[in-house]
């Protein structure tokens, strides 16, 4: 290691040591406030030591990690939806467990685990990124230990999440046995050296595609994705649908860019069925649900469908769209989980339907935020996901993926269908209002104040779209230059 | 070493992933099902150093001590949780604990 290896892992490092701040300060005294200063204070950190890193050429930390322009833009997409995360944790967890400093922990350990998966070009460092996400989130996801629900949320995530590694180990395991090398560009040249694929290596991919697909949550291995969100504490759940969706998605274009898996049919086949299949079981499957989180939980799983549709148009316009419709997702989705997050009380989360009945009367401006966070999820214009959705259909006819642009159509119109229906009962006249009691003014500024950024921000990035656009493309373009 | 062939090795731990797999999805017992998790990634481990073994590299012990060390730590988180539920529930039953729908 030379000193400029340190420099260009300094975000990583940073967060490394916000943990262990953090665990020693609990151990001296437990104080929730200056955790959550602390865990906040190394997540900016980590973030500012980004500008000190160059986007010239991409940066081999060999043979594991590679940083570059790409690695950069995503790092700083996961330490800021984690900060929100986290901003957003502080009253929510002030007025519940007693025990809530470790939380902050996992928390800054979930993030680096993303962290090290997006700079991952080595099947060992995408394993242990990717564990120390899951193990961080196993702890997250069963936080809050009264609630029985909770608890079984995190057993079903632990056993599925630990099977889906299990497939995807023992996929790397084959492919590693065909090609020597556990390296993505080196598998890429042994693909591209070998005339005739060998069936052992068709059946690792198809192991690893288990294991990606269960941790995007698309069908068919969506299953746990429902009961993993409505189970888990709010902030947790917004987390799982950024940061851990982000930063496996960052991996698959990754791998795919440097093993060059859009030149096999297979592979597209496999992907445009699961895209297909993800959009409709997703939709449709949302139609049926009264509770929030779940609807949210099933759009996500439609929300992933789309993003493939993206990624299977493979070239540079289909990464630029797949990064824009992620930073849309994650500012609609940490808004919504952040309202949910706001208006829950002690004894459970505000998931029912109920709980929004008439809410535009109660808190008007929480509910206009909300309806702003549904509409952009539907992709209503002059929201970001109208952009992002937008970008995702021009991608896809530019590269003529027929099918995929005419299901995404359709299914955007089902998908419209469950957000207006939330929208409605919030709008509805009602006279049953329960108070809450109120918890400490401060506490709710700052979730407040984080919904109204995030609001702002949507409507910011949906009428202006140009500016993130080109961050995007400047950062981007380092997935293509050539790779040693 | 020079008597296995790869082959037979892959084919080991593919039949040993595969009892891993049946034993979690016929198993209803919380700690069974974790069992037959530990199984399969041990089946993937035994991969890792049967490939490891081809090319005559260290890659794959590499591998093998990360998946004990990753097996470890979610063992003893799951055993954490089961704890829990077994206060509540009074049951290891998976079917029993099992109560959100939809």
């Amino acid at each position: 290691m030379v000193l400029d290896d340190f420099l260009h892992l300094m975000p990583l490092l940073i967060l490394v040591m916000g943990s262990l701040i953090t665990m020693l300060v609990i151990a001296v005294k437990r104080y929730h406030k200056i955790i959550y200063i602390i865990t906040m204070l190394s997540l900016i950190a980590a973030f500012a030591s980004l500008f000190e890193i160059g986007i010239g050429e991409p940066y081999h930390i060999s043979p594991l990690f590679i940083v570059d322009g790409f690695a950069i833009f995503y790092i700083g997409l996961i330490l800021l939806s984690s900060l929100v995360v986290a901003m957003l944790s502080y009253a929510y967890f002030e007025q519940r467990e007693e025990r809530k400093e470790e939380y902050y922990i996992l928390h800054i350990l979930a993030t680096l685990g993303a962290c090290v998966m997006v700079i991952s070009k080595h099947f060992g460092a995408l394993f242990l990124g990717l564990e120390v996400l899951s193990v961080s989130l196993y702890g997250l996801v069963a936080y809050l230990r009264t609630r029985e629900r909770s608890d079984e949320a995190g057993i079903k995530y632990l056993i599925l999440a630990a099977m889906s590694s299990a497939f995807l180990l023992f996929g790397m395991a084959l492919v590693y046995a065909m090609s020597g090398s556990m390296g993505f560009y080196e598998i890429g040249l042994y693909l591209a050296a070998s005339q005739q694929v060998p069936l052992i290596l068709i059946v690792g991919f198809g192991l690893m595609v288990v294991g990606i697909g269960f941790k995007l949550g698309v069908v068919p291995f969506h299953m746990w994705t429902p009961d993993v969100y409505e189970g888990a504490p709010a902030p947790v759940t917004a987390f799982i649908a950024t940061v851990s969706k982000g930063g496996m998605v960052a991996v698959l274009i990754r791998f795919f860019m440097q093993t060059n898996g859009f030149n096999y049919p297979t592979m597209i086949l496999i992907f445009t069925i699961i895209a297909i299949a993800s959009m409709f079981a997703g939709n449709i499957l949302a139609l049926m649900q009264n509770n929030v989180k779940r609807i949210l939980a099933y759009s996500s799983i439609a929300h992933l469908g789309y993003i493939l549709v993206a990624f299977l148009a493979g070239n540079a316009m289909g990464i630029e769209a797949v990064t824009f419709y992620l930073v849309a997702y994650f500012i609609t989705s940490l808004g919504a989980f952040g309202i949910i997050t706001l208006l829950s009380d002690e004894e459970r989360d505000a998931e029912q339907m109920e709980d929004y009945r008439g809410l535009l009367w109660r808190r008007p401006w929480t509910a206009a935020a909300f309806t702003a966070m549904l509409l952009s999820l539907a992709g209503i214009p002059l929201t970001a996901g109208f952009v992002g959705k937008f970008f995702v259909l021009a991608a896809g006819v530019r590269t003529e993926l027929w099918l995929l642009v005419v299901m995404l159509a359709l299914n955007s119109v089902i998908g419209l269908y469950y957000y207006i229906k939330i929208v409605a009962v919030m709008f509805s006249q009602t006279n049953v209002g329960h108070e809450r009691q109120a918890l400490h003014p401060s506490a709710y500024l700052v979730s407040g104040g984080t919904i109204a950024l995030l609001a702002i921000l949507l409507i910011y990035v949906g009428v202006y779209p140009a500016g993130l656009m080109q961050l995007i493309e400047a950062l981007i373009i380092s997935i293509y230059a050539p790779v040693m | 070493m020079n008597g296995i062939s790869m082959e037979a090795g892959l084919l080991l731990a593919a039949i040993l992933f595969a009892l891993g797999l049946m034993g979690l999805l016929m198993r209803r017992n919380i700690i069974f099902m974790l069992v037959s998790v530990e199984i399969m990634l041990n089946a993937a481990g035994l991969a890792f150093i049967v490939a490891g073994m081809r090319w005559a590299q260290p890659d794959g012990q590499v591998m093998f001590i990360f998946i004990l060390t990753m097996a470890a730590a979610e063992v003893s988180v799951g055993l954490a949780l089961i704890l829990q539920l077994y206060h509540q529930l009074k049951t290891l039953d998976s079917d029993a604990a099992s109560r959100m729908r939809g």
